[in-house]
């Protein structure tokens, strides 16, 4: 779908989801893809197992459901590294882009892209979530398990879910995205609580590891307009890969962003490297064949998952730090996605202790910004 | 059905269509042939007016070694050849478990004999207590492709699936480089030396046999010095090395400080897996304060050579 928008060749649609109103726009935006309503997907999902790649064969499909259980939780991060406090809000699963890397393929119990169209449980739910953490500064985003935007022209989230959190100044709402799935954003008015952020990487990680993702000139055009317009923006360096090369390619990158956008208007910047859990591995042989990413040194963490040994991580960190701060970017805040204390030390000469010390780097309102 | 008596050498046994069997010793049963005679008859059925085999490979095979002039056989009237090997399959899954080899030639049979894929996955798989997923099928299919050299010593030495799975991947001149030197070892090195391999070999693109012929690699095999053990272990580590350079070079550099620090055997410094943390740790015993005040002692003057900070990088 690199340059158009993600169709379904069929839409699977849960008995219990049909009386939703979310559900007859999305029917309504399809017009001419075929549906079926279902009790359940268990069938749906035992035929795709059937298939030579179950994967690729869910993202063909569109499930339409109610979400049964929360829809906010705290981003999982990942055990024994220092977290960012990030809240999750899971209106979709899976994505319709189909990166080697994504953990989604091992993640999810089943490949079906699905939406969860009971909108209306979810503003209760936040409504709760929010009163209870009352004084409690928070940032949010939909962008964990599936991509934030790849769907919008669907769902329309991005407009829900600014117009819900306009105004609740203490939560920050983000997006994140590789598509340029934009026209709902670019016609709302900007909120100061809402931050719309690109994952971005090199030129050719993006053309060979990123299948279906708009190409990187394409994501930071977009990110502009969406600038231009006033949102927040934010960027995801992650997965940082290395290969032969890639100091440059990264350099090329970060100065085309810093040239096109101004740095003022960047909320964050997150840096992450290449980390999976061991059975993504061959899954990954299995679907990406050609891939050389998983071949370089990777050791299994503490978390237990494969990463970077750690002075080539370091490397890789040092690098991109130096490349956003000479090129404009020495006021953007920076963090690090599931990285150790000695990362954060040694990278940007400055370590949280721990997750809340993360996110008053990265609140609007923090002290450590300002000064 | 019907009985017959046939000589040994009436049965076409170069007609294999049927057969499942390859690797066994035929001792036990020439033993007890010889005691007490052919009971139980073998199932033989015409093919181009010749009489081949369907279940009984070991019992002909014996009583041909032991020269019978005539054995009982029945005759079956069923046409269809994967009728017949079917019978041949339940035949011996009644009385024994299949090896992995041997299940491998069903799959193998099973699709010559123009049983689709998933039939094979769906009614098959299960009846050898395979996952019936394509996987499987695919793993599976491609052991019974290996040439019989190697079937042989993979059904004798037992290798296991799990290994099994990733030697596939090699291409035949490859396994048959890498098996020796996979023999003597135990099943997590063996993976180890395969996975180390195939990811050198996609992350350089050269082939496994090309990274096998490395001069280094040749030298240890021609150590005569080394047993086969110690040759793989040799083997095992050139390539990890290659395989994790910056890493080798790390521990290197780490255990070299360690040695010119002359750091005494007693007192154990452990660093973290893959020195993923910084913490390290010591560890010694003591049977009383004067051993005890030996061994601070002795961690007091490594931690007053040069050495001593490079551990700390």
């Amino acid at each position: 779908m690199a340059g158009s928008s993600y169709v379904p060749q069929k839409v699977y649609i849960e008995e219990a989801s049909l009386e939703y109103p979310s559900t007859r726009q999305i029917i309504e935006r399809l017009e001419g893809v075929p549906t079926e309503i279902i009790q359940n997907p268990q069938k749906i999902i035992q035929r795709l197992h059937d298939s030579q790649d179950w994967v690729a064969e869910g993202k063909r499909h569109l499930l339409l459901a109610r979400q049964q259980g929360s829809f906010v939780k705290p981003c999982p991060c990942t055990p024994h590294y220092i977290g960012c406090n990030y809240y999750i809000i899971n209106l979709v699963f899976n994505c319709p882009l189909d990166c080697t890397y994504c953990i989604l393929q091992d993640y999810l119990s089943h490949p079906l892209i699905t939406i969860f169209v009971n909108l209306e449980d979810l503003w209760k739910e936040l409504d709760i979530f929010l009163q209870k953490r009352e004084g409690a500064y928070l940032r949010i985003g939909t962008g964990e398990l599936g991509d934030s935007l790849a769907v919008d022209h669907l769902t329309e989230h991005s407009k829900a879910l600014i117009f819900y959190f306009r105004g609740k100044d203490k939560a920050f709402l983000e997006l994140k995205t590789k598509t340029v799935e934009i026209n709902n954003i670019l016609k709302l008015q900007p909120a100061d609580n809402v931050v719309i952020s690109w994952s971005l990487n090199s030129f050719r990680i993006a053309k060979e590891e990123e299948k279906g993702a708009p190409g990187i000139e394409t994501r930071i055009m977009a990110a502009k307009r969406v600038s231009e317009k006033g949102f927040k923006l934010g960027f995801h360096f992650d997965p940082l890969i290395r290969y032969s090369g890639w100091e440059m390619d990264y350099a090329e990158v970060i100065k085309l962003l810093l040239k096109t956008v101004d740095p003022l208007k960047i909320a964050w910047i997150s840096l992450g490297s290449l980390r999976f859990p061991p059975s993504l591995k061959p899954l990954i042989k299995q679907r990406f064949p050609h891939t050389q990413i998983i071949y370089d040194e990777l050791i299994k963490g503490k978390d237990g998952k494969y990463r970077y040994f750690k002075p080539l991580r370091l490397e890789l960190y040092q690098k991109i730090v130096s490349l956003i701060k000479g090129c404009g970017g020495e006021e953007i805040p920076l963090y690090f996605c599931m990285e150790s204390e000695e990362i954060w030390r040694k990278a940007l000469n400055w370590s949280p202790k721990g997750k809340e010390d993360v996110e008053e780097l990265l609140s609007p309102w923090s002290n450590q910004r300002n000064s | 059905m019907k009985k017959e008596n046939l000589s040994p050498d009436e049965i076409y046994l170069k007609d294999e269509r049927f057969r499942i069997s390859y690797y066994f010793s035929l001792q036990r049963l020439m033993d007890s042939l010889r005691k007490i005679g052919l009971i139980n008859p073998p199932l033989v059925t015409v093919r181009n007016g010749r009489f081949i085999l369907v279940t009984g490979w070991k019992r002909v095979l014996a009583c041909l070694q032991l020269s019978f002039a005539s054995i009982p056989v029945e005759v079956s009237g069923v046409d269809d050849d994967l009728q017949n090997f079917l019978i041949a399959v339940h035949e011996n899954l009644a009385t024994r478990e299949f090896s992995l080899i041997e299940k491998a030639e069903i799959i193998g049979k099973l699709k010559t004999l123009g049983v689709k894929k998933n039939e094979v996955i769906r009614n098959y798989l299960p009846l050898l207590d395979i996952p019936a997923n394509s996987s499987f099928y695919e793993l599976y299919l491609s052991l019974a492709g290996f040439e019989p050299e190697l079937k042989e010593v993979i059904h004798k030495k037992d290798i296991p699936l799990s290994v099994l799975q990733i030697f596939s991947e090699l291409k035949p001149e490859a396994q048959k480089l890498v098996l020796p030197i996979l023999l003597p070892l135990g099943q997590n090195k063996q993976k180890e030396i395969l996975e180390d391999l195939l990811e050198i070999s996609r992350r350089e693109n050269i082939g496994v046999e090309n990274i096998l012929q490395n001069e280094e690699i040749l030298s240890i095999q021609g150590l005569e010095k080394l047993s086969p053990l110690q040759k793989a272990d040799n083997i095992r580590s050139f390539l990890r090395k290659r395989r994790y350079p910056s890493f080798s070079r790390w521990k290197e550099s780490f255990d070299s400080s360690l040695k010119k620090m002359r750091w005494p055997k007693e007192i154990a410094l452990k660093h973290t897996p893959f020195f993923e943390d910084e913490d390290m740790s010591v560890t010694f015993s003591f049977k009383n304060k004067k051993e005890y005040e030996e061994n601070v002692e002795k961690l007091k003057q490594m931690a007053s050579k040069k050495e001593f900070s490079k551990l700390f990088r």
